[in-house]
């Protein structure tokens, strides 16, 4: 019964943590590559001569000497954020709206004094939200204001689009939406929504909140299904050039859409999750295998691939 | 078939089959390492009486000889002077002196070793000449008699002799003559040495032994067998009934040829009795005793060579592996949420002071306390190391309040919780506490559940005795082991969590 459950898995295309690391991560993502994409600000050097599109960058702190710099090199910018370069699960990350006589606002409206913040600061240079406890470095950049497409759908916090790209080619993605549970994370472990996305027109699907699959924003009550993401053809296309600047073959890339920027990239993952088959109803490995046997023209060209993943994960519905 | 993993595993499965056949094959180790073998103690007291200054006693002993190993001698002489005489094959103990007040008891008692019997390779027996208190005219007589069977195979030629004894011959039966004849010389060499005078004109190697049967008894008087080569082995019957000896029956040789169990100087045969009876020797100490008095590579290479102290170490270090194993199935199969890696065998084998079930309770207790105190300790913002070592410090006061309350309530798997491993729990707190911030008290509760449910899984077959025993004797098995975890290295198949997981998704006709 276990081995026909099984079965039907596989015949839809599911892929399973076991085959991910085995023949896709360990096979296509070499351990050289993994800091390119774990290090919060290699990625953005890199992006930038890659002509990818991220948020600005402010500062690096990287000692705690650099700590009386901060305020300097935030002056001209009066709304960032501060993050560890190698945080994960979003842990860390400051935002900040503006200024105040007793220091700088937060989104909730709080106040954090220039004291507290600096001390924060030193806390992410020791490595209190590094993964390892190793020391970290701390990247000032400009806020993302996001574009209000999602507003709808979105509980506080800023929604992104994950792209799952394989050998360059843009095979998957959904929309993440913050909800009141995630408490404004769009990570879906902590309770976000995930939507599917098609990949041809870059129309959303129905959503997954938890196991439970949705049409409605739990907190907002407004359909999460056929709102047409923007800029998508320029999406696929950062998403296909991110993979290829690592020299990753299986890689998540997490983008934001700004309100004046247009698409910027956040970061990237080189074990992204398997729930994005949830939320598309729709399984990976049935995908990964047809690139496999695409036509080897297709990944010459960046507009062929982009052309070619919208043509072969049309989403028929 | 043609991926190195896969060629890595086949061969560390076929050196661990290798080595282990070697063993059995070779050195003669039982193919179940924990089958039971038998244990005997053989006990012989003597009284001795005498009026003699001067007496000697001369008693056969079991000895150390191919599937037998004398474990443990206790030898008791009273006034009397021991001394241990080899002759030949034999062992004979000789006790002499002068007895205090005309008697005196000696006492011997050996515990035996029988390892299971199996086909070895014996190397056939010479002929030897006939018995030299033959004369030729018994000879003759014995090769007349023998004429009748010469066409037969050994065994059924055996099988025939050992039939005469009841007096049957067959037809023809011999001359009237021929059988007074026989009958004289059985009276006077005694019948053992007749029976072995008539098979050596039949041509058939054969030996005289005396001995014990060994059951649960108590002998007066021991026995004295013939053992005949009929070309596959040493058969036995008995020179006085004829009885031919199955191969289940065992028995003991003290002497081997003409010399009696027991001699006595001035001729006043003393009052003796066997005492056999079967013991319980661990599985342990008969593996022990086997291999520490081998001198082959592999058995001067075992583990039992270890100081007992270190060995009781191993036997649960030989297992952690394979706790390991299970870890990789419950992980990568079935898709068991587990704190760490390796942390539910570190508890497995914790729990073996505490128990299982106090293990467990303890451990629940304190990564409680810890999750409480972590959970606002984060409002200080600590740094990792100072606030892993606060936690470490709070396991450590944890483990003194458990031990504390232990005392006072007499338990002593309180007391024991000091063997905890801290370092585990310290680090588990703060994961648990970690994957409560991150994926909610539901993920956090299944994750400390999983490792709970792997940790005792772990436990009950670490302390598994039998397969302590295997592991311990068949270290090889481990390459074995490390085949498994290869081969599971490569299952790249769903887990049965993702089935429950994906539910949704998949394809069904």
């Amino acid at each position: 019964m276990i081995w026909k459950e099984a079965r039907y898995l596989e015949e839809g295309g599911i892929l399973g943590m076991n085959r991910r690391n085995a023949e896709y991560i360990m096979a296509f993502n070499p351990r050289s590559a993994f800091p390119r994409v774990d290090d919060k600000i290699l990625t953005k050097q890199l992006a930038t001569e890659h002509q990818i599109p991220t948020p600005p960058l402010y500062h690096i702190i990287e000692y705690h000497g650099d700590l009386t710099g901060f305020e300097k090199a935030v002056s001209g910018h009066p709304q960032f954020v501060i993050k560890p370069a190698r945080g994960s699960g979003g842990g860390g990350i400051v935002l900040v709206t503006g200024r105040s006589p007793g220091g700088f606002i937060k989104p909730s409206g709080e106040v954090i004094s220039k004291v507290d913040l600096v001390y924060h600061i030193s806390g992410i240079l020791s490595g209190i939200y590094s993964l390892e406890g190793l020391e970290d470095r701390a990247l000032i950049e400009g806020l993302v204001i996001p574009d209000p497409v999602f507003a709808a759908v979105a509980y506080q916090g800023v929604p992104d689009i994950r792209i799952i790209v394989y050998r360059n080619i843009p095979l998957m993605a959904m929309v993440r939406l913050p909800t009141r549970s995630s408490d404004g994370k769009a990570n879906l472990h902590q309770g976000a929504i995930g939507v599917g996305i098609d990949m041809a027109s870059g129309k959303t699907l129905k959503g997954v909140h938890g196991s439970l699959v949705i049409e409605h924003h739990p907190d907002t009550g407004n359909p999460v299904s056929g709102i047409q993401v923007p800029y998508w053809e320029k999406m696929l296309g950062m998403a296909s050039r991110s993979s290829e600047m690592t020299g990753l073959g299986y890689v998540g890339v997490d983008l934001v859409v700004d309100q004046s920027q247009g698409p910027l990239l956040l970061e990237l993952n080189a074990r992204p999750g398997l729930a994005i088959q949830i939320a598309n109803r729709d399984g990976l490995y049935g995908r990964l295998k047809r690139i496999d046997l695409a036509p080897p023209e297709i990944f010459e060209t960046l507009d062929s691939r982009v052309a070619w993943a919208r043509e072969s994960f049309k989403t028929s519905s | 078939m043609k991926h190195p993993a896969a060629v890595l595993a086949v061969a560390l499965l076929l050196l661990s089959a290798a080595l282990i056949n070697y063993r059995i094959i070779g050195l003669g180790y039982p193919v179940l390492a924990t089958a039971p073998g038998k244990a005997w103690q053989v006990s012989m007291d003597a009284y001795v009486k005498t009026d003699a200054k001067e007496i000697a006693v001369m008693i056969g002993l079991p000895s150390t000889y191919g599937e037998r190993i004398n474990v443990e001698e206790k030898i008791h002489s009273g006034a009397l002077n021991f001394n241990l005489l080899r002759q030949g094959p034999n062992q004979i103990g000789v006790w002499s002196g002068t007895p205090g007040a005309g008697e005196e008891v000696i006492h011997y008692s050996a515990t035996l070793l029988i390892r299971p019997r199996r086909s070895s390779k014996i190397k056939p027996p010479e002929l030897d000449p006939y018995p030299a208190t033959i004369g030729t005219e018994s000879q003759l007589l014995a090769q007349r008699l023998a004429e009748r069977w010469r066409n037969l195979e050994p065994t059924a030629r055996f099988q025939a002799i050992a039939t005469t004894a009841k007096g049957v011959w067959g037809t023809p039966p011999p001359s009237e003559k021929d059988l007074q004849a026989w009958s004289e010389i059985q009276r006077k060499h005694e019948r053992p040495l007749a029976f072995q005078t008539l098979l050596r004109a039949a041509r058939l190697p054969s030996r005289i032994l005396r001995g014990l049967h060994l059951v649960e008894s108590v002998a007066m008087s021991p026995l004295t067998w013939i053992e005949v080569w009929t070309g596959q082995g040493w058969e036995k019957f008995d020179p006085e009934t004829g009885e031919i000896f199955e191969k289940s029956v065992e028995l003991l040789p003290l002497t081997l040829g003409e010399v009696p169990v027991v001699q006595v100087s001035d001729g006043a045969l003393p009052e003796v009795r066997w005492t056999i009876s079967q013991q319980i020797l661990t599985q342990w100490r008969m593996h022990l005793e086997r291999i520490i008095r081998s001198g082959r590579f592999l058995d001067r290479w075992s583990l039992f060579h270890l100081p007992q102290q270190f060995q009781e170490t191993f036997r649960i270090l030989i297992l952690v592996p394979l706790g390991a194993l299970i870890i990789c199935v419950l992980r990568n199969i079935v898709g068991f949420p587990t704190f760490g890696i390796f942390m539910p065998v570190l508890m497995a084998l914790a729990f073996r002071n505490t128990g299982l079930i106090y293990g467990l309770g303890i451990f629940a207790g304190v990564v409680f306390i810890g999750y409480v105190v972590r959970r606002w300790i984060d409002k200080l913002r600590l740094l990792l190391v100072p606030r892993l070592s606060v936690l470490l410090t709070l396991v450590i006061l944890a483990f003194i309040v458990f031990a504390l309350i232990g005392s006072k309530l007499g338990l002593r798997e309180f007391m024991a919780v000091g063997l905890l491993p801290f370092v585990i729990l310290t680090m588990t707190v703060e994961r648990f506490f970690v994957l409560i911030e991150e994926s909610g008290a539901r993920a956090a509760l299944r994750t400390a559940g999983g490792s709970a449910a792997v940790a005792a899984i772990a436990h009950e077959l670490i302390h598994f005795q039998s397969l302590q025993l295997t592991f311990f004797v068949y270290p090889e098995l481990l390459f074995a082991v490390a085949a498994l975890q290869i081969l599971l290295g490569r299952y790249t198949g769903y887990r049965l969590s993702e089935v429950f997981r994906f539910r949704k998704l998949r394809r069904s006709p």
